[in-house]
């Protein structure tokens, strides 16, 4: 699924902040990515997700070298291959649940497609993912800012889960839940990433998450450029 | 949902911000359509105030001073005709009618006219559209007197109500002419011109309320007078008049019979006196007035600017508080275009609603004020739709909104390209 070699990145005229050797993730793994503040975490995902380009070295998501493609097609890959949930307020205020959650299909012809493989229509399939999320049906057309913390990134997770990205990549998404919460929420998400068959790269500081993960990844020790 | 729903989304979540930008933009629209509207109508009305008659004559003057004393009531005469040569001129074998014009008294402010019945059947206006009465006729008698529509609405007169007549131009009058009081007898329909402001009466009255009578023979008798076939004599012999208006049998003669007064001396009795065609001096006068014209253009074009800069300014203020929202969008595929675009068709929507309300106040307020511009300027605004300049001007400005759009979108793109995915803002 991810294969990255001899990865570095530095911003110009400075020095590196972000060396790995190698990682390899396959498919359908679920990685628990964790580092302190710092540690390169930000940098890492945003060259996961195309949006900068490693000074050196390659990163290669679902045999496709991102390096080799012109920044559209980057977007392009990330709106179809990449699921993204964002530590938190990561909804558009303005829109309502089932209008954040099928957003995601407006910039995907593909994830449309493959939305409208799984239901009638993407605002159905946006509710059959929401059912599963366990978000009450009432809240479908309401505001976001009427969810609690909790039911918003369940609300996140389908929005980036709906056309069923390859890969989905959640940064930091639990640091405003509790530790119930937390647990719940991270089980619903196991359980819709393996229905889907999406790997699942989930980025924390928080270590007592750990256990919760097939696997897990220390970027402190996997960054050289912290050594 | 499209760029552009999204963007209509994004704008009502941020109400106040908003409300206000279109408020600016609404009111420079508004206030750009509303120069524009009065400016054309003012340059129609002014253009419109004579008509049908081929040359004014008055003494030797400049000729925008001749036309602005005799048509618009505006300034005085420095000196005044000889009823002599105005009946020489009168006689010329290509003059078909001739209306003495007498100035310079006034009744609470407003200029009284000293003629003679064949003013209200030959005076025209606009596009050769005749003088109408709304009320009553034309003077019959010597102390008769036609109101202008605006005077009777102001000053609330009725036909049969008495008038007194002051000395002198102006506002305040020393010496009323209380011993003549006027009979209202006519009532003019508006014509969106100076007449409105006018009080008419018989030019043999203008001599005797000045008790000239060496000047006048007034002749209370039956009298069968060459100019009309009235009962009475409502000219009488004045010696002297401030202008008059000429009429002729054909177009042709005008430029001949322009040149024979201006300079046959014959003619005119060695007095120096000049002719001026209307159309031609009231040309003059807008050209003259055209640098005004330019101003006022130029200073409702700032106004929209400020108010484009206003949309601008809220773009600008807003957008580092939407790091965040243009980050999710990057997160969900949106490329750095199309988040650029997205704050296009945001200036774009502003822009377009702003217009919108902008036209409404426009007919809103034109609706409101039009009964008391018209009193206090004589302008008569009328309730047109759109005409295509304004409409291109409309283009210009939602082209405008648009380009100025651009400028957040560039920035939202370099954010987009920058913050990338990482929201820290």
């Amino acid at each position: 699924m991810i294969s990255i070699k001899e990865l570095s990145f530095s911003w110009p005229k400075q020095k590196a902040i972000l060396k790995i050797n190698a990682l390899e993730i396959k498919t359908g793994e679920s990685i628990f990515l964790q580092g302190p503040s710092g540690s390169g975490k930000s940098t890492l995902l945003s060259l996961l997700a195309g949006i900068n380009q490693p000074s050196s070295g390659t990163i290669e998501i679902l045999n496709t070298n991102l390096s080799e493609l012109s920044a559209g097609k980057r977007d392009k890959f990330r709106s179809e291959h990449i699921g993204y949930i964002f530590q938190m307020f990561n909804l558009l205020p303005y829109l309502s649940v089932i209008e954040n959650v099928t957003l995601a299909c407006e910039f995907s012809k593909k994830r449309k497609v493959k939305a409208l493989q799984k239901s009638k229509t993407v605002i159905e399939e946006a509710k059959r993912l929401l059912n599963h999320l366990e978000i009450p049906e009432q809240l479908f057309c309401q505001n976001i800012l009427n969810l609690s913390i909790g039911q918003q990134q369940r609300v996140a997770s389908a929005r980036a889960l709906i056309g069923s990205p390859e890969l989905l990549i959640a940064d930091e998404p639990t640091s405003a839940l509790d530790q119930a919460s937390r647990e719940a929420f991270i089980k619903l998400l196991f359980k819709e990433c393996k229905s889907a068959g999406t790997t699942l790269l989930f980025v924390s500081h928080d270590e007592t998450l750990k256990p919760l993960f097939e696997r897990y990844v220390c970027l402190k020790t996997l960054n050289e450029a912290n050594s | 949902m499209n760029m552009f729903t999204l963007a209509k989304k994004s704008l009502l979540n941020r109400k106040s911000t908003v409300l206000l930008t279109l408020l600016t933009i609404a009111v420079s629209v508004m206030l750009l359509l509303g120069v524009e509207r009065i400016r054309t109508q003012a340059k129609a009305s002014f253009a419109n105030t004579i008509s049908g008659t081929d040359l004014i004559v008055g003494a030797r003057t400049g000729s925008i001073n001749l036309l602005l004393y005799s048509v618009f009531r505006i300034g005085h005469a420095t000196h005044n005709v000889s009823w002599q040569s105005y009946e020489n001129i009168k006689k010329h074998s290509t003059v078909k009618w001739a209306i003495p014009l007498s100035l310079g008294d006034s009744h609470k402010g407003f200029p009284v006219l000293g003629t003679t019945p064949d003013y209200f059947k030959h005076y025209k206006f606009a596009k050769k559209q005749p003088l109408a009465f709304a009320q009553g006729h034309a003077f019959k008698k010597q102390f008769d007197i036609v109101l202008g529509a605006s005077i009777a609405k102001k000053l609330g007169y009725k036909l049969n109500d008495e008038v007194v007549v002051s000395h002198g131009a102006g506002n305040t009058s020393f010496h009323h002419h209380d011993e003549h009081p006027f009979t209202v007898v006519g009532i003019l329909k508006p014509t969106g011109t100076p007449l409105d402001k006018t009080l008419h009466l018989p030019l043999i009255a203008i001599d005797k309320m000045h008790d000239s009578g060496a000047h006048a023979q007034v002749h209370e008798h039956e009298h069968d007078h060459e100019h009309h076939n009235h009962d009475i004599d409502l000219i009488g012999e004045p010696k002297q008049i401030t202008a008059f208006l000429l009429g002729l049998k054909s177009r042709i003669g005008v430029l001949t019979l322009q040149r024979s007064i201006n300079t046959d001396e014959k003619l005119t009795n060695n007095e120096a006196l000049l002719a001026i065609i209307p159309g031609l001096t009231l040309r003059q006068l807008w050209e003259m007035l055209s640098m005004v014209e330019q101003v006022l253009l130029v200073i409702s074009g700032f106004v929209v600017v400020s108010g484009l800069l206003g949309m601008l300014t809220s773009l600008l203020t807003s957008l580092n508080q939407r790091r965040r929202e243009l980050a999710i969008l990057r997160s969900l595929g949106a490329r750095p275009w199309q988040i650029g675009m997205l704050l296009v068709s945001e200036s774009v929507l502003l822009t377009a609603t702003g217009c919108i309300i902008g036209i409404g106040l426009l007919y809103a307020v034109q609706l409101t004020t039009a009964t008391q511009l018209q009193e206090t300027s004589g302008l008569q605004l009328s309730f047109t739709w759109l005409t295509q300049h304004e409409m291109l001007l409309i283009a210009g400005v939602l082209l405008s909104g648009l380009l100025v759009g651009l400028i957040p979108a560039w920035r939202a793109y370099k954010y987009s390209l920058s913050d990338g995915m990482s929201i820290r803002v």
